[in-house]
């Protein structure tokens, strides 16, 4: 196997592929290459090259019973005794996958009520026909946070092409705007979140839905600009190379922003701690944090936001001296 | 060239599933180019064990039937392995189509599209753009802990593991001796439910905080997972969202919108300020302290005096 170049294909998937394939293209003779690539979820040159391995397969090469599958690379023909080719029982990881993602789904406040209905049938009969193997897909579950109310006029306003007019929190500046935006898709990453055209600041904006404090569909048509749909799997918040850099030194006790912010680089400190490095757009958002931490970190940089924090400090307790707060005993 | 394994472990099931007799390492070898290739009898065995778990870990029931001569045979039987009839509306299948492009790690995500081509073979309707179907929604479930696989393997066999665990506010992680029971998504993050054996008791785990490798120990454990694992009420609690009192602060007029939303109640004070009860829980007073000078506790006392501690060390710097 050495010098073999790296192989982008996973063998257990495509097995599995090829396997589904035998038995639907027995069903469909001269089915099109871009109408079973689509049905499988592949491009045609997976298919394709599912195509080129699958005759060199079969019970004997050398009684030469292999399966006999050809195409002109647009349509294919499948020429077999019948009894090769039924279609297999689900694996447990198969239905585990299926099962516990279709109840996740199925959960989210605000669902339109004949899709959750569709969802719960259709776990059900994939439950039977899976028998044993749906078992361990207790093991495992989801839940996806959503606000109910405000997805389901998100959801509206989409299919109707609707614009919307929001009033939303803003946490790295503690306040709420209101804005008009041009809603575009829904996304659940635990959280869930509308992508929508900002018609405030002319740019693509994400919102969270438990941020959402007032939404109305207003009868204006929506009009977002063509934009291209990012992979959102990473991170929402992407940032870019430009921005500023802040970086925090945490305790033991501070370790849990490495978990909760996207970072560029976490090292360990000698004390159990960690040195964050991070960049935003807006350092000014990371004020909330440096007061948050306390005594389990502080911002090393930039300079003034540490100030900034601080101040903020300094003024709070001002305020408890006035209502009367405990005096300040410093050791 | 060296034979690609998907053509070999696609020969072995069509040799499996295909005969109604059961077939020797000999007779699998002697039909299968890719084993015939095998540079020797030791390289083949080798092969064969672990194309037979692949072929095994895609759903395939392989049985093992040693014959009268005391030789080994193997086959797959037609019925036990045949998908059970299912039949599914558009509807239905639309609905499938969306959970099964819902997982975004890679063994799980291909097990999802590997369930959905079988119902597809057997007849699962098409001709549909799931996304058309649900409006613009995209559920993801996000999965960035290397140690979710082993632990979902684990979970799936029943097989105790071991691992280093860091707790939130400890510098150094400790080995954890688990059986675990559940793994549950919550807020985008991922917890493990299960036995601990070295506490001997039930604990939730944060899988961001297992560090370095999780091993599975030998055999499998065989107590009773309860059924009812309570990952979520746990770590709610240790978010603070368990709140068993209140609490009365003051909050500048238009800030801290999302105390105002959690507020049991809420006066104007009419000076640029409101008075507004809120639920205290664990880890109140660190939310209250992000707020700065917007916030003044006035009760209870602890609180006050946890604000006051924290808002110190912050202006000490």
């Amino acid at each position: 196997m050495a010098g073999k170049p790296v192989r982008p294909v996973n063998a257990i998937d495509q097995t599995r592929r090829m396997l589904s394939l035998v038995t639907y293209l027995k069903e469909r003779p001269g089915a099109r290459v871009e109408d079973v690539a689509r049905a499988f979820g592949i491009s045609e040159d997976e298919l394709v090259s599912d195509l080129d391995v699958l005759p060199m397969c079969g019970t004997s090469f050398r009684g030469g019973d292999l399966l006999d599958i050809d195409t002109d690379g647009e349509r294919i023909w499948w020429h077999n005794p019948d009894d090769v080719a039924e279609p297999l029982r689900l694996a447990a990881d198969e239905a585990t996958a299926l099962l516990v993602a279709a109840r996740a789904v199925a959960t989210l406040p605000g669902l339109r009520e004949g899709d959750r209905q569709a969802l719960l049938r259709a776990t059900a009969k994939v439950e039977t026909a899976a028998g044993e193997a749906a078992g361990a897909s207790s093991r495992l579950s989801v839940t996806f946070e959503s606000e109910g109310g405000v997805f389901a006029d998100v959801d509206r306003a989409i299919s109707e092409r609707r614009r919307l007019w929001i009033r939303y929190y803003s946490p790295a500046r503690d306040e709420v705007t209101e804005r008009e935006i041009d809603p575009i898709r829904l996304v659940s990453v635990g959280h869930t979140y509308v992508e929508a055209w900002c018609r405030r600041s002319e740019a693509r904006r994400t919102f969270r839905l438990d941020r959402v404090a007032e939404i109305k569909i207003l009868d204006e048509p929506s009009a977002p600009p063509e934009v291209e749909l990012r992979d959102l799997s990473e991170a929402l918040v992407q940032p870019a190379a430009e921005d500023p850099e802040v970086v925090i030194e945490v305790g033991p006790g501070g370790r849990w922003v490495a978990e909760y912010y996207p970072h560029d680089s976490a090292d360990e400190l000698a004390d159990g701690g960690l040195r964050i490095t991070l960049r935003t757009p807006d350092p000014a958002s990371l004020r909330r944090l440096a007061l948050r931490l306390g005594r389990d970190g502080r911002i090393v940089s930039p300079p003034d936001l540490a100030d900034s924090a601080r101040h903020a400090a300094r003024e709070a307790l001002l305020a408890y001296d006035g209502v009367g707060a405990a005096h300040d005993s410093r050791e | 060239m060296a034979i690609a394994k998907a053509e070999r472990l696609m020969n072995l099931a069509l040799c499996l599933l295909g005969t109604r007799r059961p077939l020797s390492k000999r007779e699998l070898r002697e039909s299968i180019e890719a084993y015939l290739e095998a540079s020797s009898e030791d390289a083949f065995s080798r092969m064969f064990e672990r194309d037979k778990d692949d072929l095994r870990e895609l759903g395939l029931v392989i049985e093992t039937v040693e014959n009268l001569d005391g030789e080994v045979g193997y086959l797959a039987r037609r019925d036990s392995n045949r998908l059970p009839p299912v039949t599914l509306d558009a509807e239905e299948a639309a609905a499938l189509g969306l959970a099964a492009k819902v997982w975004q790690q890679a063994r799980l995500a291909g097990a999802a599209s590997g369930a959905l081509q079988k119902l597809r073979a057997a007849g699962l309707p098409e001709d549909f753009d799931p996304y058309e179907a649900h409006g613009a929604l995209e559920p993801r479930i996000p999965v960035h802990e290397a140690a979710f696989e082993p632990l979902m393997l684990a979970c799936r066999d029943r097989r105790p593991v071991v691992f280093d665990y860091r707790k939130a506010n400890a510098a150094r992680p400790e080995p954890r001796h688990v059986e675990p029971w559940a793994l549950e998504c919550w807020r985008g993050h991922w917890y493990l439910a299960g036995f601990d054996r070295d506490r001997g008791a039930e604990r939730v785990f944060r899988l961001s905080r297992i560090t370095g490798k999780v091993r599975s120990r030998g055999g499998r454990f065989t107590v009773e997972i309860p059924d009812v694992v309570t990952v979520r009420e746990t770590v709610a609690s240790w978010a603070g969202e368990t709140a068993d009192r209140s609490a009365l602060i003051r909050l500048r007029s238009g800030a801290g919108y999302p105390l105002r939303a959690k507020a049991t109640s809420v006066r104007e004070l009419g000076d640029g300020w409101d008075e507004l009860e809120i639920p205290y829980g664990h880890g109140l007073d660190a939310w209250l302290v992000e707020f700065g000078p917007d916030v003044v506790v006035l009760e209870p006392a602890e609180l006050r005096a946890d604000v006051v501690d924290r808002l110190r060390a912050v202006a000490k710097g």
